[in-house]
């Protein structure tokens, strides 16, 4: 067991399966030479060569499209975007081509986009976004999104060694974020042995019987903070990590919504039209007969996201926000 | 390799070529000027495009069977077998086929729209190409997609999705794997002239070219996207000239003649094969039909230049012309060929509609790879 931290741990993944499978390639800007934007392919140039980490001219949708090519082939490709809200320049052929080619019948396309996602202080608009709820409605999609070291280890060996197109949501706050700052629940230890993490199993963080906080990403945090201020408040809080997006625990959600009977979901990006309301109906079809009050979402409000430290503060979820909106469901 | 770009498409054709072809007088009006390339235009030695009669011959069979599986497929629509549209590749049956035709079964073929030609001549076979455009499950996407949207696995064909532009830099991602697996494959992509246009063109050729990738690039210039002619798709005088702002060779050419596209495209994959990496051709053909089935053509098109064209470069009537200059066929042997590629075509279709429509109990099958 060893104790790496979130970005030692993408980085291992990626070593690993390079070592492992000779089909594994990695592309994208600046990985090369200059190690990538967040240094999480540093040295790798030096030991696997230009031809398995290669550098590509600045093209998103070029070299998306390119990866997606060599996986019909028969390659394993991962795509290094240097921030995951330029995805969007991608976003013909990771959701027309490369999601539907299999349902069209023209074989599996194993290829992984890395996706640096989510705020960090001051990044602006085009540097703080989370995607998933642009690809969520796209079938033949897989979304991930790990938030400790063991599970971004273990999700991305298990996205490159899928056959389908796997979105790999990685959080830039928690690349550097101090281990010893991490709650416990977010400091499992790394198996120094090969493994991987399926997807589609939520992780209970904490335990409890009066409201559900059902999250994903670096919402985590903020989820656990509040559960700790509501505990001392004499409310017991059930914090949920869904940890894949695509495909999602149901079951988690339901049984969740069976024991305590207050839900609420929590995710960093805009409440409209995020992921949240897909899961809040599902509950209201399939579990309705559970439910104590009404289900409660959070997330940012509805404006590009902005730069300004008091606008960006007012516009992204934080634990006060979660805090409220908690002893609201509890006092209901 | 940039002292070899600028002699491959500078050097003057021949007047006599160029007369004999009669190619830029009728072009005049489709370009913003035709004067730049009739200096650019690639000198061809005739003699040197003449394969043996056995490869005439087969081109020919998949040239006229390519017409008559298109004209099947058009009676088809009419007769209601077909949901949804058709596409066809009407004038650039030559181009299609004679390229396709030099890629070996373990290559890959990137095909576009129009390209019924490639498909047959890569070994797709005809009933399966009608069955997918009947929605049948007999064909290559079982129904989850139409007509000419469609790839063919067994014979390492790409399907296309309907955004122009994204296969150049799918068929360079290909193009990776075969330069990384270094046996010597090369990779055949097809694009129009619209396509050109697209930021996906500029950034899979450019890509292509950076890492020299095994990628021969075909721009089926049909001289319409849809309705929109050349002169107001492109300002440089030909899209050959954007060979030399990616650093590849390129070539334009006349693809309306057969043994015109096998020769400078067999060169082209000979050179991606060899490591010499990309080559853009330009293949000037003219789409004699409508964008669709739906599109009436005729209220745009410009009809002179239509039938002028047509007479002179209509790809099955030259080629026909020319094995029976050659004495490789008579008329009576082409008559006979024509007649049997038309019966093989409705055989096609007879066979395709024995195949059962999908079923709807199975559409939520195979969105995910096991």
């Amino acid at each position: 067991m060893s104790q790496p931290t979130y970005r030692e741990a993408i980085s291992e993944a990626l070593w690993e399966e390079l070592e492992r499978d000779e089909n594994v390639f990695l592309l994208g800007e600046d990985i090369g030479l200059g190690g990538g934007a967040f240094y999480v392919t540093k040295g790798f140039q030096e030991r696997f060569g230009p031809d398995r980490i290669v550098d590509t001219p600045l093209s998103e949708a070029g070299f998306s499209g390119a990866a997606i090519g060599a996986a019909l082939a028969g390659m394993r490709p991962v795509v290094e975007f240097q921030f995951a809200d330029f995805v969007t320049e991608a976003f013909k052929m990771i959701v027309d081509f490369a999601a539907g080619n299999h349902y069209r019948q023209m074989g599996p396309v194993p290829v992984v986009f890395r996706l640096p996602a989510a705020a960090i202080a001051s990044a602006g608009p085009f540097h703080s976004q989370n995607p998933e709820p642009w690809f969520f409605s796209t079938p033949g999609l897989k979304i991930v999104a790990p938030t400790t070291a063991y599970d971004a280890k273990g999700m991305l060996k298990a996205a490159i060694r899928d056959d389908n197109p796997v979105l790999f949501l990685e959080y830039k706050k928690l690349y550097n974020y101090p281990l010893g700052d991490l709650p416990e629940a977010l400091r499992p230890p790394v198996p120094t042995e090969d493994y991987t993490v399926p997807f589609g199993e939520a992780k209970i963080l904490r335990e409890g019987e009066d409201i559900s906080l059902i999250t994903f990403g670096t919402t985590v945090l903020q989820a656990l903070e509040a559960a700790d201020i509501l505990a001392r408040e004499g409310t017991e809080c059930e914090v949920i990590d869904l940890r894949t997006i695509l495909p999602f625990d149901k079951e988690a959600i339901i049984e969740s919504a069976e024991k305590t009977g207050k839900l609420l979901f929590l995710h960093e990006a805009r409440k409209r039209g995020g992921i949240a309301a897909e899961f809040a109906s599902i509950v209201a079809e399939e579990a309705f007969e559970f439910l104590d009050a009404p289900i409660r979402r959070v997330g940012a409000i509805d404006t590009p996201v902005p730069l300004s430290p008091p606008l960006e503060k007012a516009y992204l979820p934080d634990t006060e926000k979660v805090t409220a909106a908690l002893r609201e469901l509890a006092a209901y | 390799m940039s002292d070899t770009t600028a002699e491959k498409i500078s050097i003057p054709a021949s007047r006599e070529d160029l007369a004999r072809l009669d190619f830029f007088e009728d072009l005049k009006d489709r370009y913003l000027s035709v004067e730049g390339l009739e200096a650019r235009w690639h000198p061809i030695d005739r003699d040197g495009c003449a394969p043996d009669r056995e490869t005439c011959l087969r081109l020919h069979h998949f040239i006229s069977l390519t017409r008559a599986v298109e004209e099947t497929l058009d009676s088809a629509f009419r007769a209601g077998e077909v949901p949804g549209t058709a596409f066809f590749g009407r004038g650039n049956e030559a181009a299609s086929v004679a390229s396709a035709d030099l890629l070996r079964e373990d290559e890959w073929l990137v095909p576009m729209h129009r390209n019924c030609g490639a498909h047959l001549a890569k070994g797709h076979p005809a009933a399966s190409i009608m069955a997918q455009y009947f929605g049948r499950d007999g064909g290559p996407a079982r129904g989850r997609e139409g007509n000419f949207h469609m790839g063919y696995r067994p014979k390492k064909i790409a399907q296309l999705i309907s955004h122009i532009g994204t296969m150049v830099p799918i068929a360079a991602g290909v193009a990776w794997a075969e330069k990384a697996r270094g046996e010597g494959r090369a990779v055949l992509n097809f694009i129009g002239d619209g396509g050109t246009s697209s930021g996906d063109f500029h950034e899979g050729l450019n890509f292509a070219a950076v890492h020299r990738l095994p990628l021969v690039v075909i721009i089926d210039n049909n001289q319409y996207a849809y309705k929109t002619l050349p002169k107001e798709q492109f300002a440089c005088e030909s899209l050959v000239l954007k060979a030399p702002g990616y650093g590849v060779p390129g070539f334009l050419i006349d693809g309306t003649d057969a043994l015109l596209v096998r020769k400078i495209c067999g060169e082209a994959l000979d050179r991606a094969r060899a490591g010499g990496g990309p080559t853009l051709i330009e293949s000037v053909t003219l789409r004699s039909v409508g964008h669709s089935v739906y599109d009436k053509y005729t209220d745009y098109v410009d009809m002179d230049h239509f039938k002028k064209w047509s007479e002179k470069r209509d790809p099955v009537k030259r080629f026909d012309a020319f094995l029976i200059e050659r004495g490789i066929a008579t008329e009576d042997d082409l008559g006979e060929s024509h007649a049997r590629a038309r019966q093989e075509a409705e055989a096609a279709r007879k066979e395709a509609l024995k195949s059962p429509f999908p079923d709807p109990g199975l559409i939520e099958d195979d969105v995910y790879a096991p």
